[in-house]
């Protein structure tokens, strides 16, 4: 994730080896810091600590510690820990 | 990260890999496709096809959203982003797609202000801060990025703002699939399914795979243990004599998709009688456009647009590669006329499309082979 302001975003072709979160159809998973159910907004940090407001309304209410699948700033569902075990 | 770090174990992925080996029939070939353009960057850059027997081949697919859009798209984008007053925004690979004449970068060094967004809200962001000007956001996408632009949508229609507008290019999954399936040229043995397109769409729409063709789907996750399983599971539906679809990415898709998403892409789209894809052609009902509720918020109705089909430059070959007839290194322009640095073909300009992922990584592992 990058900074909230996209006219001082890198563009994201110069991480190719990284890939591009919102050109390709794919999500990562972060985790919520904050959350404000009445703007359907929460902060979120990635893997990496970097934090992005993320648009919570296609997931419902979510708490702090919650892990989110985001794709493109809107998070698009709730990971499952039972689920995710190996 | 808790949901990352255990996908990414190397003694769990030498124990897939061995599996994997003994699952194998010796002298059958294994042909399995990867339908989206997350997978393929995933294995190129994890060397997941390196940890395979030499008889089981990946086939990359059609699903990586840059690389399907046409020529004449992208010069569609580019007349509504030189009119005057408009403030054109969108993801960063779609400003390096080659149009007719250039690609949006060049149209921005002639003066347009374009500018890359990570997400269609803030392009909305964007609208309200400049009211004077009208943006337009172009958006392109599959299942996964389609509610993020629905969203924007009904929150720039709940906010009444009139100076926003969306060039919309979504696309939808299953059309190319189903025709990539009717395509004599290529002979597959089973899918590796989109798992964030099944985190919006869920596992069904994929059942017509194993019921009308015969060929078994794993929807899978992208780190390198969950394409391993996925592939394994594949192995195993094979071996059994099994054909249906499996869902491998439980932690993250339901069944049943994300409703919320669904009822906002069904209130902000409808589908398009048709829409060209890049080497693909026309295919019915394969793409979204915005819904008469939204009209007020179609670019493509708001402004002048040319919607001239382009054809393709000749020495191009996405079109095989996105089928997967053939592979990236089999291309004639790959990796001397055509780069990252300058693409001629859009399987070369986004990190999730089979040429850059396999320029990127894949490349090194064959100059070792080959010396």
């Amino acid at each position: 994730m990058r900074s909230n302001d996209p006219d001082l975003a890198p563009t994201c072709f110069a991480d190719a080896a990284e890939g591009c979160i919102t050109c390709g159809d794919q999500g990562v998973p972060v985790r919520v810091l904050s959350a404000d159910e009445t703007t359907a907004l929460a902060v979120c940090a990635d893997a990496s600590g970097a934090t992005e407001q993320i648009a919570t309304e296609l997931v419902g209410p979510v708490a702090p510690g919650d892990v989110l699948l985001v794709h493109a700033k809107v998070a698009l569902a709730h990971l499952d820990a039972e689920e995710a075990a190996l | 990260m808790r949901f990352v770090d255990e996908f990414r174990d190397a003694e769990l992925g030498r124990a897939l890999a061995a599996e994997i080996l003994s699952a194998v029939e010796p002298g059958r070939h294994y042909k399995v496709m990867e339908v989206c353009g997350g997978h393929t960057h995933s294995i190129y850059k994890y060397g997941i096809d390196g940890l395979l027997p030499a008889n089981v081949e990946l086939v990359h697919g059609p699903g990586c959203p840059v690389c399907v859009i046409p020529m004449g798209r992208v010069d569609d984008g580019i007349a509504i982003a030189e009119q005057p007053g408009v403030l054109f925004t969108c993801f960063g690979d779609m400003l390096r797609v080659p149009g007719s004449h250039g690609t949006l970068l060049d149209a921005k060094a002639r003066g347009a202000d374009i500018r890359m967004v990570y997400s269609p809200l803030d392009a909305l962001r964007i609208a309200r801060a400049n009211p004077d000007r009208e943006v337009v956001f172009f958006a392109i996408g599959f299942e996964t990025t389609a509610p993020s632009t629905a969203l924007t949508l009904q929150r720039a229609k709940a906010e009444g703002l009139t100076n926003f507008s969306c060039m919309c290019n979504h696309v939808t999954i299953v059309p190319p699939v189903r025709a990539l399936l009717e395509s004599p040229d290529l002979r597959l043995d089973g899918f590796i399914g989109p798992g964030h397109v099944c985190t919006v769409v869920g596992a069904r729409p994929f059942r017509f795979i194993p019921a009308d063709y015969g060929r078994p789907v794993v929807i899978s996750g992208f780190e390198p243990l969950d394409l391993l399983q996925s592939v394994q599971m594949i192995l195993a539906q094979l071996a059994d004599g099994r054909c249906e679809v499996e869902n491998q990415y439980k932690r993250v898709v339901p069944d049943d998709g994300n409703l919320r998403a669904l009822e906002a892409m069904a209130d902000a789209f409808e589908l398009r009688p048709h829409f060209e894809w890049r080497g693909l052609g026309f295919i019915s009902q394969s793409a979204l456009k915005l819904s008469e509720r939204y009209a007020d918020f179609d670019a493509e109705l708001r402004f002048a647009v040319p919607g001239v089909r382009v054809a393709d430059p000749k020495a191009c070959q996405c079109g095989e590669v996105l089928k997967g007839v053939i592979k990236p290194w089999e291309c004639k322009v790959f990796g001397t006329a055509c780069t990252p640095e300058r693409p001629i073909g859009t399987c070369m300009v986004s990190p999730e499309g089979a040429c850059a992922a396999y320029y990127n990584y894949g490349r090194f592992a064959r100059e070792r082979e080959v010396v």
